[in-house]
């Protein structure tokens, strides 16, 4: 199986600051991280490799500084990745960004799946995955807690909604994207970590992946960003536990496990 | 396997060197003076002690370091820590290369979590009856598991209510645990003698914080302590080793330009 795993570096702060100009994150001044989501598109890709061989491949579009969440997701355990950079790339709203994915995962040729995380903290638009799906007109499944494969061009894919899951059968090729449940992600090792070093990563433009440039950045971007606010503040709430010493140690634990906090 | 009073009776530090974090910019760099420290600590007769992920910050693992750059391992000078923050693939790849590394002394604690880190759930060691993974738990699984190959240690806090962490203590000791590593402390403490007094067959060993700077120390003790106190680390150790002459002493945050050369003084 030949996996394609979109991933992005998004700014690891909450408080990032918005251009007022562009209504866009301003990059520069925070952190920048792999998308947190993308941990669990990245475990499923080389999970998947692992029981069924193949290979796997990490994708990105982003300034050159990206070429760090290619290399995590090396060490992670990926076997190659490309970086997709160029002036033209700059600007992209979800569409575009879509569409030179797709250009991209066509230029790679054969592959069987893709998968993303369900959306990245920075826009949480969890657009970009459908959207790949739209513009290579592949079969698509959203928020996926399970992927089985059934057979060698059908994967089983469990998909989480409000009011519990179901179960579809996807035809591969397919695009995917998959929830914080779906698997426990690994933790880079060293090994992966000195491999990921020493990588080469390929740094794709538009005219490498046969992209019209029309249909790229600003231009190719149909989002016009009017206003942007901060989120309203998250309400706490107090949950007091009452009883014996033991229940309320036990009602704590469960508390505190609901929330996955231990 | 080694005897864990070995330490105390031939007067061996724990050494505690942190390993290279997973977000480091400069990992080869941060590898040779991590090999630099080991070598050291083993050249001197110490026992190094390596750190698992210590206050939830992701690290490099300390076997995969030693196996990375093929590190020699004296069987009695090499402590793992281990908590209950990893895969079960991850346990017992951990486990697993320990034994082979011939690793023998594993501290054990339940340790600290992140978003990032996993956690180790009950099922995965067998263990039905238990909300959460301690290091009780964990201690249960390596004995379980991995019988008369590691010689298993767990951690003492003198800052939680005396009830609640000597009955802790009292489980710890029925899993398997054969010597007992205190938190910091930095003059006399009337918890440690309790545990001394209470567990007169099992080595215990105290930390010592070697670093100046001592108001880092206020997480673990539970109150503020001002940025601007004044504190002497080789002081304060000689002062530990004459409070407690029977026990062992685990050095953190040892100052390896400053501080390494003049601590060999201190305990002949």
């Amino acid at each position: 199986m030949k996996i394609v795993v979109c991933i992005k570096q998004v700014p690891a702060s909450n408080d990032a600051k918005i251009d007022p100009e562009t209504k866009r994150i301003i990059r520069d001044a925070v952190k920048s991280i792999l998308n947190p989501f993308d941990n669990y598109a990245l475990e499923e890709g080389v999970g998947l490799r692992e029981k069924f061989g193949g290979e796997v491949i990490a994708l990105t579009m982003g300034p050159p500084a990206a070429e760090a969440v290619i290399k995590e997701a090396i060490a992670l355990g990926v076997d190659s990745g490309i970086l997709l950079s160029d002036r033209a790339f700059g600007g992209s709203d979800t569409w575009a960004t879509s569409y030179a994915l797709a250009k991209a995962i066509e230029k790679i040729g054969n592959v069987d799946l893709v998968i993303c995380g369900k959306q990245a903290i920075d826009g949480d638009t969890a657009q970009v995955g459908p959207g790949i799906a739209a513009h290579l007109n592949w079969q698509q499944a959203t928020y996926l807690m399970e992927i089985k494969r059934k057979d060698e061009k059908v994967i089983l894919a469990k998909r989480l909604h409000e009011s519990g899951y179901d179960i579809c059968e996807m035809t591969l090729p397919a695009v995917v994207t998959v929830v914080k449940g779906i698997n426990t992600p690994r933790v880079p090792t060293l090994k992966g970590r000195l491999t990921s070093l020493n990588a080469e990563i390929p740094v794709w433009k538009p005219s490498d992946i046969d992209a019209n440039v029309d249909q790229l950045g600003l231009n190719g971007s149909p989002t016009r960003v009017v206003r942007t606010d901060p989120p309203a503040p998250r309400l706490s709430s107090t949950i007091k536990i009452e009883g014996s010493a033991q229940h309320c140690a036990k009602e704590l634990v469960r508390q505190l496990r609901l929330r996955s906090i231990v | 396997m080694h005897d864990p009073r070995d330490h105390i009776v031939n007067k061996i530090y724990h050494v505690e060197v942190l390993p290279p974090k997973q977000d480091s910019t400069k990992l080869l760099i941060d590898l040779d003076l991590f090999k630099e420290k080991y070598l050291r600590v083993l050249n001197s007769g110490y026992c190094v002690c390596i750190t698992d992920n210590a206050m939830g910050i992701m690290a490099f693992q300390g076997h995969e370091i030693i196996e990375e750059m093929s590190l020699y391992v004296h069987p009695n000078q090499v402590m793992i820590h281990l908590n209950t923050f990893h895969t079960k693939a991850d346990l017992d790849n951990i486990l697993e290369s320990c034994k082979n590394l011939k690793i023998e002394s594993l501290l054990v604690i339940t340790g600290d979590g992140s978003d990032r880190l996993p956690k180790l759930q009950p099922a995965d060691i067998g263990e039905s009856d238990v909300e959460s993974v301690t290091s009780v738990e964990l201690l249960r699984y390596i004995r379980r598991s991995y019988p008369n190959t590691f010689v298993l240690g767990v951690a003492f806090n003198p800052y939680e209510p005396p009830e609640h962490e000597f009955a802790k203590m009292k489980r710890k000791i029925a899993a398997g645990a054969s010597f007992i590593i205190t938190q910091p402390i930095i003059e006399r403490n009337a918890q440690v003698d309790q545990l001394i007094n209470e567990y007169p067959t099992i080595p215990v060993t105290v930390e010592a914080w070697m670093s100046k700077k001592l108001s880092l120390l206020s997480d673990a003790i539970g109150y503020e302590i001002p940025a601007d106190t004044e504190y002497d680390p080789i002081e304060t150790l000689k002062m530990l080793h004459e409070v407690y002459p029977q026990c062992g002493v685990y050095l953190s945050l040892v100052g390896f330009k400053t501080q390494y050369d003049l601590i060999k003084d201190v305990w002949k």
